[in-house]
């Protein structure tokens, strides 16, 4: 018995049939739409000047709240289905624990990365829907989107693993929901602290500040410097979350 | 066929108490074991050993001739079937969905399905979704799961769990089945010994982690002979007149306790008895419960 890893892979959409996972990220993007069109419903010619970069800026913000209710409810109801039917204790005799791990944070990456796709489109949508006259920062779209993905993964790997180990799901999606008050408040937060809170790290890559001017009432947003160290030992934590992770997993009895 | 199952002092400590101890479990080909033991005594930790579900702390596992080891697990395992404790399945899928996935997982074609519905007969409710499935439904769909592939080997924990009694006896007309039909080896965990009584032709009993028997059930019966309680008109003058006649008696509360149930023994005790003017007023035979046989195993008391 040696069946491949892809086919092993397909499997989870076996498995995943009628559990409607689709529906979590397409009810968060109809959410962001939503928002920017109402937000961007009087729009005025400075809005136009700065449009994706305020939608780039304001986006990983909402990241920070909705994103990790979201990864916790995608984790937990691929994970739930194996641990409510009791089918682990099957799955185990069949295949090796760190595929049915891998297979299981692959399908889940599956409506990530449709997530992180959607909100580009959202992006470039919204730039012709509101007529943007900003030329597209491309290479900040694209840092966006690699960075959400990242932490996105990074939060999946954690709801995951707790999923797997947790017979019962309300404390992966407790933190969920403390992962997205956290990330919101660790906004707040002097970056000595905020830099310990994992959500908050949805809006921490984000290569570009906003200024308020009181006096004429005015947003401006300017690039800064990409954290490029910060974002090369988060990638290292995300490994070793990983590799933690799946080892708790091997290592739990049944 | 040789041994199917061969467990070397296999071990399993948690803290300082050793929840398997020392087992030496030997199942023989073709043969239904029964594996016995009251609540907790060790059985699904042993047999979740075998599968590989837990480590063992000592010990070593042989399974059909090559011992088992992280890497060739899952081929050995390729052979077998199981069903532990509870059965697994995804409660939102079908009965077939569920068996299309195992399918997939054991390599084997998916007209495999169509026979394994037909040997635990759930041809007609394969199409439900399990979760609206009775717990004897979704321990045949368990089943099913195990015999895909036609294994070399079953292993099944309670499997008559939380099943009324026609069910449990489908479930057990079924497993007796299996050696014969398909040559199947099956072990079998049970805290009923007449559950085992009814399936098993070898024995294992479990107790505290520690193997206290094992061999065929013929041996078992030995052990577990059954008494004849005779109640009469003068149990004490009895005593004397049954040891003249060699026959072993005992004395207990109020009744004469013959250790021997042949019927030519018996016809002679109460002939005996009936002759000296005693009146035979009850006979009665008593067969060895587990607890009894426990006791006589073990020298302590256990409650099933």
């Amino acid at each position: 018995m040696n069946i491949s890893f892809s086919r092993q892979l397909s499997i989870e959409k076996l498995k995943a049939r009628r559990r409607c996972l689709w529906l979590i990220p397409t009810v968060i993007l109809a959410f962001l739409v939503l928002w920017t069109m109402w937000s961007y419903q009087t729009v005025t010619s400075k809005d136009q000047q700065q449009g994706y970069s305020s939608l780039l800026f304001q986006l990983p913000l909402l990241n920070t709240i909705l994103m990790p209710l979201m990864i916790a409810v995608i984790s937990s109801r691929i994970c739930d289905m194996e641990i409510k039917g009791n089918t682990l204790k099957l799955l185990c005799t069949l295949q090796r624990r760190r595929i049915i791990y891998d297979c299981k944070l692959l399908y889940s990456a599956k409506y990530l990365l449709l997530f992180c796709l959607g909100e580009m489109l959202l992006i470039l949508g919204a730039g012709q829907m509101f007529h943007f006259t900003e030329t597209l920062p491309l290479s900040v779209l694209g840092l966006n989107f690699l960075c959400t993905l990242l932490v996105g993964m990074a939060v999946m790997i954690l709801q995951q693993t707790l999923s797997l180990l947790s017979e019962n799901q309300l404390v992966p999606l407790i933190l969920g929901l403390a992962g997205s008050f956290l990330g919101l408040f660790s906004i707040y937060f002097p970056d000595r602290i905020s830099q310990f809170v994992l959500w908050s790290y949805f809006a921490t890559f984000t290569p570009l500040r906003m200024d308020w001017d009181r006096a004429t009432r005015a947003l401006t947003y300017y690039p800064i410097p990409f954290p490029t160290v910060k974002f090369i030992l988060f990638l290292v934590f995300t490994l070793l979350l990983y590799l933690l992770g799946k080892h708790r997993f091997q290592k739990k009895e049944l | 066929m040789g041994t199917v199952i061969t467990t070397d002092a296999l071990t399993k400590q948690y803290g300082a108490k050793k929840v398997v101890n020392h087992l030496d479990l030997q199942v023989p080909g073709g043969s239904i074991y029964g594996f016995l033991g009251p609540n907790g005594a060790g059985k699904s930790t042993t047999m979740k050993m075998i599968l590989g579900l837990i480590h063992p702390s000592a010990g070593e596992i042989t399974v059909l001739g090559q011992k088992m080891t992280d890497e060739n697990r899952l081929s050995i395992l390729g052979h077998t079937g199981s069903l532990i404790e509870s059965p697994s399945y995804y409660g939102h899928l079908t009965g077939r969905e569920n068996l299309k996935i195992i399918c997939t997982l054991k390599d084997v074609p998916e007209k495999e399905i169509d026979h394994v519905l037909n040997i635990v007969r759930m041809e007609n409710q394969q199409h439900k979704k399990v979760k609206q499935y009775s717990l004897g439904m979704k321990q045949r769909l368990g089943l099913a799961a195990a015999l895909l592939g036609n294994p070399r080997l079953l292993l099944l924990d309670e499997p008559t769990n939380g099943l009324d009694p026609a069910g449990i006896q489908e479930m057990r007309e079924l497993i007796c089945s299996l050696p014969q039909s398909h040559g199947m080896t099956v072990l079998v965990s049970s805290h009923l010994l007449s559950e085992i009584d009814q399936m098993a032709t070898h024995v294992g009993i479990i107790d505290e982690g520690e193997l206290i028997f094992q061999d065929t059930l013929a041996s078992l019966h030995e052990h577990s002979r059954s008494k004849i309680c005779m109640k009469t008109t003068d149990n004490v003058s009895c005593i004397p007149l049954f040891k003249a006649a060699q026959i072993p008696a005992v004395l207990k509360e109020d009744s004469v306790y013959l250790s021997c149930s042949d019927d030519r023994t018996v016809a002679q005790a109460v002939r005996m008895a009936v002759h000296n003017g005693i009146g035979v007023l009850r006979l009665e035979e008593q067969q060895m419960s587990l607890e009894d046989i426990f006791l006589h195993l073990t020298g302590k008391k256990v409650h099933i």
